[in-house]
């Protein structure tokens, strides 16, 4: 993403008043009660997004559980950012610091099937296209983004959804297409404008529902 | 360990004061030194997709007209040899891991001959002290905050924060160390870390430090081999340096 750069852009306007800062310490303190602001900003979204959020988790732990019961498996995708989130969720039910590891990769992992499907069928279907090799009617389908509406992630929906397989969606914002989109079985969405404080509820929404998945599991193993 | 439990740290509530210090000196730091024209290389050997989130946020940085600035994430086998390859006197290295990585420790203790300056992002037991020249660390010692958002909390507040400087152009430049008296840690050449690259020739190695690549006398030290930290004192290696002395 490029774009004016501002600072840059006026800084001849004002060389004496830059020039001239020579505070650091006081630079210092800004910065410092700065990371507190956003800390205690992003700790208050956590709390609303849990909030509100509860039930989803509920409800798609125990659907994502009789998945995995039954030999269902997982697959994380999301772009730039948000996939390296989807990656480390996808870790957390694959090489778990607690619990039993459940089947789970991250399809931005083989630069080979990426760049062969982007050069070749566009970059629209680098997920869609995995799926369709991949995906069985008992998976889930998992896609991290803040805006919702990446076609690459839409597309992979809609074809997950063809195929049977669970879909969950992060989003951030209004929750943009995935809430729209009757392809997304559950949505989850961080409702807020900053795209760092999106991906950090998300990150938190991602292990309560690895943990409710495997309180859900436990239940199942109990009825059994 | 029991099964996975359901309420999870927020991160955000353990950043205090303190944490809160380090956050914005390191950032004060890495401005500097992208300033200065450094790269940004990341590391994260146990938990990878968080170099390549550190790396993605300062190369493409998600609010329209931030500068985009050089970082990469290093991952793979042989990571201490991928980063020896790499960096450059000036550089700065983040890694992302617990203070046991074997890795980052051997990465870390060689910064000082590679001329770069380091940042440890982690959480639970805290690495030795001067591990790092800045230490980013969340105390909980639960095993499953790396998953819970709260290193990626650490990593935007770096990126945020070091753009806020950018907007301090006055205060980019590093104030430059007064020499003033006769013996100076500086400008002397007071046991400088060294590593080395090709082993001795007739008592001669060609090591490299924070100043270059250069030939110092390994006499007293010898045997040597590649990749031995060398401690250097006028153009002479005067000890070894235990790669886990501190361990």
């Amino acid at each position: 993403m490029t774009g004016p750069e501002t600072s840059e852009a006026t800084g001849f306007l004002y060389p004496f008043l830059e020039a001239a800062e020579r505070d650091h310490d006081s630079l210092l303190t800004d910065l410092a009660a700065s990371a507190r602001a956003k800390a205690a900003e992003s700790a208050a979204l956590q709390r609303s997004t849990l909030a509100a959020s509860a039930e989803l988790v509920e409800t798609t732990a125990a659907e994502m559980a009789r998945r995995f019961a039954r030999g269902g498996r997982m697959f994380a995708f999301g772009n730039g950012g948000s996939s390296t989130d989807a990656a480390t969720l996808a870790g957390l039910f694959a090489r778990p610091p607690a619990g039993r590891p459940l089947p789970a990769w991250s399809l931005t992992a083989d630069q080979a099937v990426i760049t062969a499907l982007g050069n070749d069928v566009g970059f629209d279907l680098v997920f869609a296209r995995q799926l369709i090799a991949r995906g069985r009617d008992t998976d889930i389908a998992v896609a991290m983004s803040t805006s919702g509406s990446s076609k690459d992630l839409t597309v992979a929906f809609a074809e997950a959804k063809r195929r049977g397989m669970l879909t969950v969606g992060f989003a951030g914002y209004d929750g943009g297409q995935f809430a729209a989109d009757g392809a997304v079985d559950a949505c989850f969405v961080v409702r807020s404008q900053s795209v760092h404080r999106i991906q950090e509820s998300q990150a938190l929404l991602g292990y309560r529902l690895w943990a409710a998945v495997h309180e859900h599991l436990a239940e199942l193993g109990e009825r059994q | 360990m029991s099964g996975p439990t359901r309420e999870a740290t927020s991160a955000a509530a353990l950043i205090d004061d303190g944490l809160a210090a380090d956050l914005a000196a390191a950032s004060l730091m890495l401005a500097r030194r992208f300033a200065a024209g450094a790269t940004l290389w990341c590391l994260a050997p146990s938990w990878e997709p968080h170099a390549n989130h550190v790396a993605v946020e300062f190369v493409h940085p998600v609010v329209v007209g931030k500068k985009a600035l050089p970082a990469v994430a290093l991952t793979g086998p042989d990571l201490v040899s991928t980063v020896r390859v790499s960096v450059r006197p000036g550089d700065v290295v983040v890694a992302v891991a617990s203070a046991a990585d074997p890795a980052v420790r051997s990465v870390m203790r060689r910064s000082p001959a590679w001329g770069v300056s380091t940042l440890w992002i982690g959480s639970g037991p805290r690495p030795p002290a001067g591990s790092a020249d800045h230490v980013l660390w969340l105390d909980d010692p639960d095993p499953r905050l790396p998953a819970t958002g709260g290193f990626v909390l650490l990593y935007h507040l770096l990126w945020e924060l070091t753009h806020v400087c950018f907007e301090h152009p006055g205060l980019l430049s590093e104030p430059v160390p007064e020499c003033t008296d006769e013996v100076c840690v500086t400008c002397s050449d007071e046991g400088r870390l060294a590593e080395v690259i090709e082993p001795a020739i007739g008592g001669r190695s060609l090591v490299r430090t924070a100043e270059g690549e250069e030939t110092v006398d390994t006499m007293l030290v010898d045997p040597v081999e590649a990749a031995d930290l060398l401690l250097v004192h006028a153009g002479m290696a005067i000890s070894k340096v235990d790669e886990e002395l501190d361990r």
